[in-house]
């Protein structure tokens, strides 16, 4: 039977039928709730949705590459020449991908249902802050369809003037700009939230060092996301007035500086880089210490170098501008520092490994993201290393040695994490299992794909492929096409995945409490869980304390020892 | 509610609040930024620029706010000590001072506005003759006597002061916009204190909005010397 | 995260509090000082203004509006009270927007010549550079 669960009546489960899906009804009751269990679920849809609606543009950009090589550059498609199609292609996968998908995908999601309960608290801190920046982000999320129904934008991702501002003023631009901003709030509010949370609703007894290693992590991304965000705020503020009223700080005919928007944009966007991973690398501690069964090995490694990466992460950004005009003399610096940023990742990769050692692994659908992750995130974390060094950086820089780099962390790390959280936590969410074969078939397919899609660019930026070119020479079809097959097998794996989910929603096995045996304290509350989270009063412990917990025949999950559950406390003989 | 204590609700507040304003910083940076980076690079169009900031009325709005700052510190007192009346003749003199400041703003902005001495593209000055006095006096020492020859001199194929205005529009104008937030924030902490929301165990809007309004007082005490004062 | 539970009251009012306030009651004295200082302070910045002493000029400024700002922090914002880590966030940013300021100003200033460069010369590093 699927998830090795057999179907029990409900109440068997729960101790009751109501929880936070079916506490109160109808649309009107979701848009202004308070919950942060049903903001992470509205969330998580409008992630998906920003991550298939990326997807798509994916798959349409790999399309176009497959014969970049022998196209006549007269084609037409839709009205515009292949190349300006590409163009609007690429932007907007990225800028989709990046501010719809995943800065808010993790934290806002996964981290929103789980940090609450984690701490046995009722909810974060301030609730209707968390309701407004679902708010923001859906605005967000409109201007970008505007965007995408005006034609579309052909900037970058990165939306470099001269040759984004300095043009005729465009709606779809301002709109961009405008969505940008205005996710860039949402960001902040939910980090603000984030922290307020972690430290004022941390029950009596449980430490600083008694947090998940996921909390340190979201603690990490939260302080990035409320120094760093309003940067980029103020800079596409100022671009769209400079867009508008040419006002002269930027381009460069008014007397501005093309560079200084490069360095406020990267002064955000490297340490969002961070904004991305760290939450990963959260999801990665608990999915490696709960299917190896064993007490995570360096919980303070961890817990520091998250927020060692945050801080060491604003001190980087040049090394995106070491061929763009900035002085060799600041090139120099930044690249050295840039070396440091790899320290406190390699601490976690260790300490992950370590914990794997001699645990007893088991190979849950979760778990090979996790080992998914670990191999991806080093190759994506070395070559990091190759492009801050300056001499290596002349030659790969804008190739598809970038690309590959950064899809490496974003998609090989990132997205793997996210997938593997959500498989992780899919059955508290909804109170459902879902098919562990099938689950394990998307994983593989995903795995492959990526690899396939990506390794090839490697090859291909180094022999010179540049990034952003529909066309390009015979030399690179090879390399283009393996990848382009890639593209579709990881585009098949994440459907699959969508499928099987969505049938689980409806028609999986009920959940019991814990199947995994995981011991962070969302755990002992129901599958799905009350609308209040707990029903019986939460035994704070330790994380990684997997010792108070036994596996039941019975539900086919774990639950507290007796022991615990009488004196209501740990019985955990190894702490963090 | 779920805080279990009145007093570890406050307390979450005011760190939600303190890390908003760690965010206003930053928010603040890049401006602070383009400022360091023109000024360092071009003093004399800094130089020139200021010819064109009225440095009396700089003070005026710093001393305005710096009243206001007072107000509103003590309106957190009268709160926590449960003076009604004081509460709200300091929030509405806060108010006040805060209409007070965007008034003379208005004054500045209309006449630059009106000279022409304006942002990037659109500087423009419209009249050699409307020129400060100062500048009149030392672009007639350089030889610079007509409005072209002004335009010239001062405009972007010259010492570029557009590029000065944008940053003096930048960053009066988002301060100016944070006065117009606090007004509002004010207002509303007004009719609360009509309706008697607060008291000592229960004041946390009142500290958190007057927190917001130091910090935009704040910054105004690092952009007055900045802009109006040393050239 | 160091501040652990706060079950503690640990910021009782001043002398003058009504029993069981929350937070720290600052005496009206206080607060008329601190303006005054503020003042005082503003008639400084704008006197030492009007003496030319080059770049002096700017670090003085900039100094005294340091001061003020601790002033307003500290007492107005009720810092020298509050909890350290609200401290630390405030400098913690301030930090960072120094860090910021400082580097793309050096960063700025040494390409500075380039763009001189190829604004009257159109030329970069002494080569013509193609249009
Ligand atoms: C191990 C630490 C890392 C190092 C040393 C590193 C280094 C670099 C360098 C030097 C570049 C500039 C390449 C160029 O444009 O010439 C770069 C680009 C990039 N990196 Fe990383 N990186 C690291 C980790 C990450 C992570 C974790 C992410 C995201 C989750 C990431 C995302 C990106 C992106 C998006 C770009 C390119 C942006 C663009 O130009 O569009 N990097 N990285
Ligand atoms: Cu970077």
């Amino acid at each position: 039977m699927a998830g090795g669960v057999v179907e029990k009546p409900a109440g068997a489960y729960g101790g009751s039928t109501k929880n936070y899906l079916n506490e109160t009804r109808g649309i009107k009751n979701w848009l202004i709730t308070l919950d942060h269990k049903r903001i992470a679920l509205m969330y998580l849809v409008a992630v998906t949705s920003a991550l298939l609606l990326g997807g798509f543009f994916a798959i349409a950009l790999r399309t176009v590459l497959w014969d970049g090589a022998v196209r006549d550059p007269q084609d037409l498609f839709l009205g515009l020449r292949i190349e300006q199609m590409y163009n609007r292609y690429f932007t907007l996968h990225g800028a989709v991908m990046v501010f719809l998908f995943i800065i808010p995908g993790i934290p806002a999601s996964l981290g929103n249902f789980v940090l609450p309960m984690q701490l046995g608290a009722k909810d974060l801190a301030l609730p209707r802050l968390n309701l407004m920046s679902l708010y923001l982000y859906w605005i967000g999320a409109i201007f970008f369809v505007g965007v995408l129904a005006l034609g579309g934008l052909d900037t970058g991702w990165t939306l470099y003037p001269p040759y984004s501002l300095g043009r005729d003023t465009s709606i779809p631009l301002i709109l961009a700009l405008s969505a940008v901003f205005i996710l860039g709030f949402s960001s902040i509010l939910t980090g603000l939230n984030f922290i307020v949370t972690m430290h004022r609703l941390r029950p009596p007894g449980m430490g600083m060092y008694d947090m998940p290693l996921f909390l340190w992590a979201l603690y990490a991304t939260s302080l990035i996301q409320v120094l760093a965000t309003p940067v980029i705020g103020l800079t596409l503020g100022l671009s769209l007035i400079e867009h508008v009223f040419h006002i002269g700080i930027f381009l460069p005919e008014y007397g501005g500086d093309p560079v200084l928007y490069q360095h406020f944009f990267w002064f955000y966007s490297h340490p969002a880089v961070y904004i991305m991973i760290l939450p990963a690398m959260g999801v990665q501690s608990e999915l490696i210490a709960t299917f190896s069964r064993k007490h995570v090995f360096g919980y303070k490694a961890i817990g520091w170098s998250s927020i060692a990466i945050a801080v060491i992460g604003f001190i980087v950004w040049g090394h995106h501008m070491f061929v763009a005009g900035q002085s060799p003399a600041a090139g120099l610096i930044f690249s050295f520092l840039t070396f440091f940023v790899a320290i406190p990742s390699a601490i976690k990769v260790f300490n992950w490994v370590a914990t794997m050692y001699k645990g007893s692994i088991e190979l849950k659908t979760p778990m090979l993201y996790g080992l998914a992750f670990m191999y991806l995130f080093g190759i994506g974390g070395l070559t990091g290393l190759f492009l801050a060094s300056i001499a290596n950086n002349v030659h790969l820089h804008d190739t598809y040695f970038v690309i590959a780099h950064f899809h490496m962390v974003m998609v090989g790390s990132t997205l793997n994490a996210f997938f593997g959280g959500v498989h992780y936590w899919w059955p508290k969410m909804t109170g459902r299992m879902y098919n562990e074969t099938l689950a394990k078939i998307a994983c593989l397919l995903v795995f492959v794909g990526f690899n396939l899609a990506f390794m090839p660019q490697f090859v291909a930026g180094t022999r010179g492929m540049p990034r952003r070119y529909a066309n390009y020479s015979d030399e690179f079809t090879i390399f283009h096409q393996w990848s382009t097959v890639g593209a579709y097998i990881l585009g098949a794996g994440v459907l699959l995945q969508v499928i099987y989910l969505t049938h689980s929603w409806f028609k999986g096995a009920r959940a019991p409490k814990n199947p995994w045996g995981a011991a962070s304290l969302e755990w002992q509350s129901d599958s799905p869980p009350d609308f209040h989270n707990f029903t019986k009063p939460v035994v704070v412990m330790a994380a990684y304390d997997y010792e108070n917990w036994e596996y039941d025949a019975n539900t086919g999950g774990y639950e507290l020892r007796k022991e615990v559950v009488e004196t209501g406390r740990s019985i955990a003989t190894v702490h963090n | 509610m779920h805080f279990d204590t009145l007093h570890n609700q406050f307390q979450a507040g005011k760190l939600g609040m303190w890390l908003f304003l760690g965010q206003e910083v930053l928010f603040f940076a890049a401006l602070f930024t383009a400022y360091a980076v023109y000024r360092g690079n071009h003093t004399e169009m800094f130089h020139y620029g200021q010819f064109f900031l009225n440095w009396q009325m700089g003070a005026a709005n710093t001393i305005v706010l710096l009243f206001s700052s007072m107000t509103a510190a003590w309106s957190v007192r009268c709160a926590q000590l449960e003076q009604r009346k004081g509460l709200l003749l300091t929030i509405a003199v806060t108010w006040l001072c805060a209409a007070t400041f965007m008034i003379i703003k208005y004054f500045e902005y209309t006449h630059k506005i009106h000279v022409g001495s304006v942002w990037g593209a659109s500087f423009n000055i419209h009249d050699f003759s409307e020129l400060p006095e100062k500048l009149q006096k030392l672009l007639t020492e350089q030889g610079i006597t007509t409005t072209e020859a002004a335009n010239a001199k001062l405009g972007k194929d010259g010492l570029g002061l557009g590029t000065f205005f944008a940053v003096y529009f930048c960053m009066t104008g988002l301060h100016g916009i944070h006065v117009l937030v606090g007004m509002g924030l004010y207002a509303w902490l007004f009719v609360r204190a009509l309706k008697g929301s607060f008291n000592r165990k229960y004041y946390g809007a009142v500290d958190n909005i007057a927190l917001y309004w130091h910090i935009v007082d704040l910054i105004w005490i690092f952009l007055f010397p900045l802009l109006y004062l040393i050239g | 995260m160091s501040d652990g539970h706060a079950h503690s009251h640990d910021d009782h009012g001043h002398g003058e509090a009504l029993p069981g306030t929350i937070g720290h009651v600052t005496p009206a004295s206080t607060l008329i000082g601190v303006f005054l200082t503020l003042v005082v302070l503003t008639v400084i910045t704008v006197a030492a203004a009007q003496v030319d002493v080059g770049r002096l000029n700017v670090v003085g400024a900039l100094a005294i509006a340091t001061v003020k700002g601790s002033i307003v922090a500290l007492w107005f914002m009720h810092l020298r009270y509050d909890k350290r880590f609200n401290f630390f966030i405030m400098f913690g940013s301030v930090l960072f927007l120094l860090w910021m300021v400082g580097y793309i100003l050096f960063d700025t200033k040494m390409y500075q010549h380039d763009m001189e460069n190829y604004r009257h010369n159109k030329t970069v590093d002494g080569k013509p550079k193609p249009e």
